[in-house]
């Protein structure tokens, strides 16, 4: 991997450069420690902001999103089902490294597998990500955050084509490091310049201090997938999690990795309709219900079950090829009822241990 | 499986060609596809496979697929209970609608060769397992006892009653039919379906012996109790499961069972292997 230097006034070059050939999506601040994505454009250019909250809604969407056409339906004297394809070329710039994690989850969640997903893969095969390094300990990064516990962060290693870092010295220069080709390329303009061996000491002290501003510094997940795949959780304990589960959803919505999603064909005319699909939720009940009311997942407790399931199990990870949860910290700051995934891990280690300690005695 | 290079949620074109009632609710629907060409498919499957349905405008859904390869004619069999399911029974001969598949993984037929076959069924629970029948029989020589327990609640929720006098005809294997309740015209049995394992004169081999069973869950977890105490291993026994489905393809994630998805996984499950994914069925 080859390293370069750029300075911060640049990276909004940087971003000019980029909106040549894409749509360029950044980060910007809102009302608060509330920030989203959005697209830049001439006028808002200038508020691109570096370093703040990341924003709840993940950037998953650029590849799944949350509402996507797939179909133009037309059953009018002829029938037909015709293919909607979105030929959006998106390059997210400042996307997190626990969400570049979590889009290569979902490349081998929809991209692998027996079958492959033609809307992700258009999609994706588009996208270009320049990732930034949570590096302000004060804005980046909040008490939720545990990417380090889930191996994603604070510094991805792979899977972006540009990775950006702020070496917080007077200099203002950002430690710009390519992963694909294309992110190399770019090593070409102007505004990048070489970098050296005091920059990569720079880098990994930089490094060093952030990892220690975690406050979830082990949430416990071996134990918790051990037990998990082992059987061992107690019933009590996913009612416990159950109890405190509002049914939202909003769990799912925010979280990088999950990827359901639900098919419906909307009116568009007196015999046309889309078929689009639609970001679903394990945590809503009709998740599972089937047509005459037939429902297998009915309870609560049951639902959330298998929500850390499918996220812990071993031989889902397996299949999946990684834990499905890259510590970014959404679902603990939405969840109304307290139950993210750290709270449950603690959750579900600390009962099912306490189970085994009477067994034993 | 098909898995080419199209985009695998492309519904293609079918034309309805012919409504046959079934019972009250229950139709079958025999169609082919509006360009020969993708008639493919759908001419080289296997039993307990399924595909998506849609009923242009009012959704997708998924479908056992009650032929067997070895006939000519495709169709669905389906039971009025829903939103796509309603849609489906106002189409007339000549309508268009969408299918894809076919899905799942189907019975390893070909690896009950030199078995017996007990196959079980209760109400519509026979339309997965009609194609296995038909397919066994085509391949009559290939098996060795076939036995076929079939029971609906009453005479006239039978399914697939033309199959059926052919069945009872048929010397080359045993078909017993039962109902929970009889009517004047009924001379059979009467009974719930595995009543119909007591019935003297039956010999069911319980060594090299495949048990297909589907059917509402209640009659499943009884016929289950039986086949138990008559000595059957789950690894013989084996279902096919119904879940919500949204793509048949192992994306939507709602017939998610543990580790198993049910689209691509299944729904061909062994009893073992059901008991193995640790969900409530």
């Amino acid at each position: 991997m080859k390293g370069r230097l750029i300075h911060r006034n640049d990276i909004i070059h940087l971003i000019d450069h980029l909106r040549n050939n894409y749509k360029v999506v950044a980060p910007f601040e809102g009302r608060g420690r509330d920030s989203c994505f959005d697209e830049v454009t001439d006028s808002n250019r200038g508020t691109v902001a570096l370093h703040l909250p990341n924003p709840y809604y993940p950037p998953k969407r650029y590849v799944f999103p949350q509402i996507q056409k797939l179909f133009r339906i037309w059953d009018g004297g002829r029938a037909s089902v015709e293919e909607i394809r979105d030929e959006s070329k998106v390059a997210v710039v400042g996307i997190r490294s626990c969400d570049i994690e979590g889009i290569f989850h979902l490349d081998r969640f929809y991209l692998g597998n027996t079958f492959k997903d033609d809307y992700y893969e258009a999609l994706r095969s588009r996208l270009f990500l320049v990732n930034m390094v949570c590096t302000d300990t004060e804005k980046d990064i909040d008490d939720d955050c545990f990417c380090v516990c889930a191996d994603a962060g604070p510094a991805a290693r792979d899977h972006f084509d540009l990775q950006l870092m702020d070496l917080h010295d007077k200099s203002g220069e950002f430690l710009a490091v390519a992963g694909t080709s294309a992110g190399e390329d770019l090593f070409f303009q102007p505004f990048f310049r070489k970098a050296g061996p005091e920059h990569v000491t720079r880098r990994r002290d930089v490094l060093e201090q952030v990892r220690k501003r975690f406050k979830i510094a082990t949430s416990w997940y071996s134990s918790a997938t051990k037990f998990i795949t082992q059987g061992q959780i107690k019933e009590s304990t996913w009612k416990h999690v159950g109890d405190r589960c509002l049914e939202c959803g909003g769990c799912s919505y925010v979280c990088p990795t999950c990827s359901c999603f639900t098919v419906t064909d909307r009116k568009t005319g007196p015999a046309t309709w889309e078929r689009v699909r639609m970001w679903d939720s394990c945590a809503l009940s009709g998740f599972t219900r089937m047509a005459g009311g037939h429902n297998p997942r009915k309870a609560v407790h049951d639902r959330r079950n298998r929500r850390f399931f499918h996220k812990l199990e071993h031989m889902v990870i397996q299949k999946e090829f990684t834990m499905a949860c890259v510590g970014c910290g959404r679902c603990a700051r939405v969840c109304h009822g307290g139950v993210g995934m750290p709270a449950v891990v603690e959750m579900l280690r600390r009962e099912t241990a306490a189970a085994k300690m009477t067994e034993k005695s | 499986m098909s898995c080419s290079n199209h985009n695998v949620y492309q519904p293609l074109i079918a034309v309805l060609d012919e409504i046959h009632d079934e019972i009250q609710d229950v139709r079958t629907f025999y169609w082919h596809f509006e360009d020969p060409q993708d008639q493919g498919g759908f001419k080289d499957f296997m039993p307990g496979q399924f595909a998506m349905i849609s009923i242009l405008g009012s959704g997708e859904m998924a479908l056992s697929l009650p032929p067997s390869p070895t006939e000519e004619r495709v169709f669905f069999t389906s039971r009025r209970v829903g939103k796509v399911t309603a849609a489906m029974h106002a189409l007339k001969p000549g309508d268009r609608f969408g299918v894809r598949g076919p899905y799942g993984n189907g019975f390893p037929m070909k690896d009950y060769y030199g078995r017996n076959l007990i196959i079980v069924a209760g109400g519509i629970g026979l339309i997965p397992l009609r194609s296995v029948i038909i397919y066994a029989l085509h391949h009559r020589e290939k098996y060795k006892k076939i036995q076929v327990f079939y029971g609906s609640r009453t005479p006239k929720e039978l399914m697939y009653t033309e199959n059926l006098k052919e069945w009872r005809a048929d010397t080359g294997f045993e078909c017993h039919l039962s109902v929970d309740k009889a009517d004047e015209t009924w001379k059979d049995h009467v009974g719930v379906v595995g009543s119909l394992f007591k019935k003297p004169g039956v010999e069911m081999p319980v060594d090299n012996t495949t048990v297909f069973v589907c059917g509402p869950p209640i009659m499943f977890r009884f016929v289950l109790a039986d086949l138990k105490n008559i000595g059957y291993e789950d690894k013989n026994i084996v279902s096919t499961l119904e879940r919500y489905m949204k793509c048949g393809v192992g994306k939507c994630g709602h017939c998610c069972i543990g580790v198993a998805y049910v689209c691509t996984d299944g729904p061909v499950f062994t009893l073992e292997q059901i008991h193995r994914l640790g969900e409530v069925i």
